[in-house]
């Protein structure tokens, strides 16, 4: 089972594993550092701070020039003061540093406090220097504007970067988990088609033995019916013989007639056993289907005993008692199929007993089946017998040279369980033998 | 630029600066305008010392390292002045005007901030209010659209 193809296969069943977790945590942390890099500082806003420096250098120099008030000349000079001063701080005059401007701007701020209006310094000086200021301001807008410009698109750059390498390792991670659920859809495949291999062996095999079994049936069946064809045919081969045997007297009628019996009676034999042969058959094919309906047993059973009557009045039916029954027995079943099982239990009652005995037949109910118990006071069976009596071809011992095919019980219990019903053999009270035919009750149904 | 000569121009500053700034306990610092007691409240530096006092050390985004502020909440502020509005309009000595929730000074310790590292805002610098919001206790705060709202040089704030 494991293997050196086995062992490659599950490498690369982790390897694929590892790969799509390690791009899938590549991606995310991707994903995390362009969220953070996606933040705006204030710091990146330098055209509006240094255009601001600018306009308040212009409002001083207006101020100035207008000869505004002391106080309003004052209020301007604070603020352009406070804008130099921001452009002092430290992220901002890193961003000058860089941009290569803060050379040309250090020291304005110190020059305009020593004009401060406030320590009566002249306006007249502070009005040029102011003006100057304007032009130092001006000269450098652009620089400030695209430095900011090169650092937001080199930002955006990083930010492209980092989008380009989270989609590829998804992309990664997407071809890796394909190749995952490739292998996996692979390996389930082979799993299913193992599996129904194996099904498809264990039918074959099952095929196979009840072929074997078949043919084994049909082979003792062969020899059983072979036997038993024998002993019919004999009896009308011998009286055949006697009829046509040549000399002497004419043949008398009473010897015609009497040969004419034998041979019928063993035409009859033949025709049952082809019949129960028959039926054998087509219960193998499933061929037979019971048509279900309400039957009274007391009336079936009836009728049995009369067609037994006429077909097998050699074992004298007439030992067959019916015990009286009132109260209807109505029972969900098929009566032909019926019928055929309960002749074959009268009939083996009357084989396996002594020619003198009594045959009760009875009728009774439980709370779900409709129970007939024929009860013989024959030599009865065994455990042991009554465990094997249902195989099929098994004669009742000591009574093998007694004419029967050996598959009337199995034949009965068969057409008993089709029906929702079962045949049993249980020992008589007394000595003998008990077999039951149960079929279920109409209401239980 | 090293550390002593920025001490040594520190120091050169203040001694020009300080002087210049009275530190007149009557004058106006700050006016109140819109929806306050009686549509006008102004603010002294007496005024302001008679509030309670807060401080806390925050980065700010145009400054390095983290500066010590000192002042009054800006919640506190709005209730002495009998303020009712959701949005307030702050406008700062360099004409600069933003519109500011109400909302951001109950969720946050907002700060209007008098002193920075223990010397007092001039108007020269960011003077002589800061807005000032705790940026380093709330990570929302670490965004533009609130960097926007640390107005400096306040003068007025008109409540609507």
């Amino acid at each position: 089972m494991t293997g050196p193809r086995e062992w490659i296969r599950y490498l690369g069943l982790g390897g694929l594993v590892l790969i799509c977790l390690g791009l899938s945590g590549l991606a995310a942390w991707q994903l995390v550092q362009l969220e953070r890099q996606m933040r705006i500082d204030a710091t990146e806003n330098m055209i509006w701070v240094f255009g601001q420096t600018q306009i308040e250098a212009l409002n001083l120099a207006l101020a100035l020039s207008d000869e505004a008030a002391p106080q309003q000349v004052q209020t301007r000079f604070d603020v352009l003061l406070s804008r130099l001063t921001l452009l002092e701080g430290g992220p901002q005059r890193r961003f000058l540093e860089d941009a290569g401007i803060s050379e040309t701007l250090a020291g304005w701020r110190s020059g305009l406090l020593a004009l401060d209006p406030a320590q009566g310094a002249d306006p007249v000086a502070l009005r040029a220097y102011v003006t100057a200021l304007v032009a130092a301001l001006r000269g450098k807008a652009s620089l400030v504007m695209s430095h900011e410009w090169q650092i937001q698109a080199a930002r955006l750059d990083r930010l492209g970067h980092l989008h380009r390498l989270a989609l590829a390792s998804i992309l990664g991670a997407a071809v890796a988990g394909m190749g995952l659920a490739t292998i996996l859809i692979d390996r389930e495949r082979r799993l299913m088609k193992g599996r129904l291999d194996r099904l498809r062996a264990e039918k074959l095999a099952g095929d196979l033995e009840r072929e074997r079994e078949t043919s084994e049936n049909h082979r003792r069946f062969a020899d059983l019916i072979a036997h038993q064809l024998r002993t019919p045919l004999a009896v009308i081969d011998s009286a055949m013989h006697r009829l046509t045997r040549r000399g002497t007297d004419p043949v008398p009628p009473e010897l015609i007639s009497e040969k004419a019996a034998v041979s019928r009676e063993a035409v009859a034999r033949l025709v049952k056993l082809t019949d129960t042969a028959l039926m054998m058959s087509r219960l193998e094919r499933d061929a037979v289907l019971p048509h279900l309906s309400a039957h009274d047993l007391r009336d079936l059973v009836t009728s049995v005993i009369d067609d037994l009557v006429v077909t097998a009045q050699d074992r004298d039916p007439s030992r067959i008692r019916q015990q009286a029954q009132a109260a209807p027995m109505v029972a969900l079943c098929d009566p032909a199929l019926t019928g055929e099982i309960l002749s074959n239990l009268l009939c083996n009652a009357l084989l396996y007993s002594p020619p003198d005995s009594r045959v009760d037949v009875g009728v009774s109910q439980t709370r779900t089946h409709i129970v007939c118990r024929v009860k013989d006071r024959g030599r009865g069976m065994s455990p042991e017998e009554i465990a094997r009596a249902f195989d099929r071809f098994r004669r009742g011992s000591g009574h093998e040279t007694l004419p029967g095919s050996g598959l009337g019980l199995t034949l009965a219990r068969h057409l008993a369980r089709m029906q929702g019903g079962e045949v049993s053999l249980t020992p008589r009270a007394g000595g003998g033998l008990t077999a039951a035919l149960y079929l279920p009750r109409e209401a239980s149904a | 630029m090293n550390l002593r000569h920025r001490i040594t121009r520190i120091a050169l500053i203040a001694a020009l600066v300080l002087p210049a700034v009275p530190v007149a306990a009557e004058s106006v610092l700050l006016t109140l305008t819109g929806a306050v007691t009686d549509g006008r409240v102004e603010l002294t530096r007496a005024d302001f010392e008679a509030m309670d006092w807060h401080e806390f050390a925050t980065s700010t985004s145009v400054t390095d390292n983290r500066p010590e502020f000192r002042g009054v909440l800006m919640r506190d502020i709005l209730t002495r002045a009998g303020a009712e509005g959701s949005h307030v309009r702050a406008t700062a000595l360099n004409d600069y005007v933003i519109d500011i929730p109400v909302a951001d000074f109950h969720r946050f310790d907002v700060l209007a901030a008098l002193y920075m590292d223990g010397v007092p805002l001039s108007p020269r610098d960011k003077g002589p209010v800061w807005i000032v919001y705790p940026r380093d206790d709330h990570g929302i705060l670490a965004d533009i659209r609130y960097d926007m709202r640390w107005v400096w040089q306040l003068v007025a704030l008109h409540v609507q």
